[in-house]
């Protein structure tokens, strides 16, 4: 423990708060220069533009799966669609006419009522 | 030393050029960048921006089925194929596949439009449906498009073609429901505005997209009943064969509301293949926009005139001598011989002018159609009953038809064209209106105005419209409206009752018109007509039918042409609508 003499008083307190300072101030033998700045900043700006056309890109991603879901939409209202018709042509006054089972109906002999 | 730039050294000469240089940059790129700022900001909104119309989809057309509802008309994509022919690599394999999927919907002689090298287009097969599209489109044929049209298909083939009318090549409705309501079918196309990239596909990015959904037509749903107008096509069509009529309308109305159920002329067309039509008057719907003079149907209007103004009834006498004079002409019978004191009832089963024409001088003084009677019989024809009006009804091309007033100039409404007009002819009404103003005299004095539209096919279903309230209530009194329906059922239950199923209760009027040919009526070419109700019971009339047979230079009655067809339909209606016979 060193000690030193000086013309200011030095509270016990402080001596105390001070006494496990290391003593030994290391210096990184790395210098960096005004063009190595400069060539962080411009990677650190870089990878931010880099982030921001992912991030745009995403949005772009999500327009095209957006538009693949749309065309399945459409094609699947087509096919509805298509059933839809092809269920009204089975269903037709002159399709029904023309079946199996209204080809075998007959008319009734006599008709009786329900008296209401 | 001390350096400087010498006046008029080169040095200073370079630095005044890159200084005049660099200020010719600035104020260019001022004006390119500030002052065309909106300019090219437009140019590349333009180039990077695509606006999409998004087609609304034209409204389906349903009719009833009993309670439930049928599509009449629907909506299908259909493609059309066409080829470039220049871009044509393998055109053998193009013809094979094409002669598999497509088979008849190619073009004659197709493939040798692939070898027209001076065209960059050539339809080589049309209408065709989605999976052959797609068929197609997996043999990856280069140098071949399609080309998605939608296209009116028609589930019950022509049924009905006159009430639906069609769809031209623009998209335009044409004739009956399509035409009248083409607006509020064709519904509003929206629109995307929005940022694309190569392939044109929008995308999301950009501040100015735009966009406006389409708004589809609207689905109506019709008041007619598909059974019955089927059952309507096929009775009229049987009638004129027996007939051999040449043109034949039937029309069939609830007289309580104002619904038409079924209406149906022939000749018709297949609405599917409408530009296959070669005479164009089949598209014509004749219920709505033929007027013609209606005849002795209209005897049970002059009938309701008198009896509701208290100076007729059916029971009442006459003294008919055959031949009336009215002014300076004489109105005949066509049937002779029911001479001396007889009642109206009479008059009306064996249609004789004579009994009209005086009821419509007893409206007067008893002796002349006065001024006073054609008023009145005016305002019972045409203001109550509606003979010579639009009805209104939700179709193209009704024609209004005319009735005389009274105050026309030229004395056009005179005496002797209000005898005319007493047994239905001097005037033109259109079978709607006829049938219209007869449900009124027969269902309590109620005129309503007669509708195809039901209600509408909405996302949760059928949303009807609301119940019809008459148009004109009390038109004719109770009273009247009883004893003009006894008065038709008594005349045609002596004559042709029949042929009606017993226990229900029917009744009707002929009508046997001349048509006018050269300016005058000829005895060669006459309308037959038939116009009549029938229900359970004569407090429940559940229909109202029509009937027209025509012909040029064809000579047709109401009870021996029209009359059968009406009797045809009216037996079949007792039976769909589950009509309980009485006792």
């Amino acid at each position: 423990m060193s000690h030193s003499q000086n013309n200011y008083y030095t509270s016990r307190r402080q001596q105390n708060w001070s006494r496990n300072q290391n003593t030994t101030r290391f210096v990184s033998s790395v210098k960096l220069g005004p063009v190595a700045h400069t060539v962080l900043v411009a990677l650190m700006i870089t990878v931010l533009g880099l982030i921001y056309l992912t991030q745009a890109t995403r949005t772009t991603g999500y327009d095209y799966e957006s538009q693949k879901i749309d065309s399945q939409i459409a094609d699947l209202n087509n096919q509805k669609s298509d059933l839809q018709i092809e269920n009204a042509r089975l269903t037709a006054l002159s399709t029904v006419k023309s079946s199996t089972v209204a080809r075998e109906m007959t008319t009734p002999a006599s008709t009786e009522y329900v008296q209401q | 030393m001390k350096l400087e730039l010498l006046k008029g050294s080169r040095t200073r000469i370079l630095a005044a050029v890159i200084l005049a240089i660099v200020a010719i940059f600035v104020v260019r790129l001022f004006y390119l960048q500030v002052i065309k700022h909106d300019y090219y900001v437009g140019l590349a909104k333009a180039e990077q921006e695509s606006r999409f119309v998004i087609p609304a989809s034209r409204g389906e057309i349903y009719a009833k089925s009993g309670p439930d509802t049928v599509p009449m008309v629907m909506n299908e994509t259909v493609y059309t194929v066409f080829a470039d022919p220049v871009t044509i690599k393998d055109k053998a394999k193009v013809v094979e596949t094409l002669r598999q999927i497509a088979g008849g919907n190619v073009r004659k002689n197709f493939d040798a439009l692939l070898d027209k090298k001076d065209s960059r287009y050539q339809v080589l097969a049309t209408k065709l449906t989605r999976m052959q599209a797609d068929k197609i489109k997996d043999v990856d044929l280069s140098g071949i498009g399609f080309q998605a049209i939608s296209q009116r298909v028609y589930p019950e083939g022509a049924l009905g073609a006159q009430i639906l009318g069609f769809v031209d090549t623009t998209g335009k409705g044409q004739y009956g429901l399509e035409g009248y309501n083409n607006e509020a079918l064709k519904g509003v196309d929206g629109y995307l505005k929005a940022v694309t990239d190569v392939n044109n596909v929008p995308l999301t990015i950009g501040n100015d997209n735009i966009s406006q959904p389409a708004q589809n037509g609207k689905n109506i749903v019709l008041s007619i009943d598909r059974n019955v107008q089927s059952h309507v096509e096929s009775a009229l069509a049987a009638g004129m064969q027996r007939d051999g009529a040449k043109k034949g309308s039937v029309l069939v109305m609830d007289p309580n509301n104002g619904k038409v159920l079924a209406m149906a002329n022939l000749p018709t067309y297949d609405p599917a293949n409408y530009n296959q039509v070669e005479d164009v008057a089949a598209f014509n719907n004749d219920t709505i926009s033929a007027p013609y003079e209606p005849g002795s149907d209209v005897k049970t209007y002059t009938l309701a005139a008198g009896i509701d103004k208290g100076v007729a009834k059916a029971s009442d006498t006459f003294n008919n001598t055959d031949h009336i004079k009215v002014d300076d002409i004489t109105v005949s019978n066509a049937t002779l011989g029911h001479t001396g004191n007889i009642t109206f009832q009479t008059a009306l089963l064996y249609s004789l002018n004579t009994g009209f024409v005086t009821i419509a001088e007893r409206l007067g003084d008893g002796t002349n159609i006065t001024k006073s009677a054609r008023d009145v019989m005016y305002d019972y024809f045409h203001n109550r009953l509606g003979l010579g009006d639009l009805t209104g009804i939700e179709l193209a091309n009704e024609a209004s038809g005319t009735v005389i007033s009274p105050d026309a100039p030229d004395g056009q409404g005179n005496a002797v064209r209000y005898s005319n007009m007493a047994f239905g002819q001097g005037l033109d009404a259109t079978l709607i209106q006829v049938a219209s103003g007869f449900s009124a005299l027969v269902n309590g004095g109620n005129y309503y105005k007669p509708t195809v539209i039901d209600g509408y096919m909405t996302d949760e279903g059928f949303k009807q419209n609301i119940p019809p309230v008459p148009l004109r209530a009390n038109v004719v009194a109770k009273t009247t409206s009883d004893q003009v329906k006894e008065a038709t059922h008594d005349a045609r239950a002596i004559s042709f009752g029949h042929t009606d199923k017993s226990g229900y209760y029917v009744g009707g009027k002929t009508g046997t018109s001349q048509v006018i040919v050269n300016g005058q009526y000829s005895d060669n070419e006459t309308i037959g007509t038939y116009l009549g109700y029938g229900g359970g019971s004569e407090d429940a009339p559940r229909y109202v039918i029509m009937v027209q047979v025509s012909g040029e230079g064809q000579k047709l009655g109401g009870a021996q042409d029209a009359l059968p067809i009406f009797t045809d339909i009216s037996n079949w209606m007792l039976d769909y609508l589950k009509i309980q016979p009485k006792g």
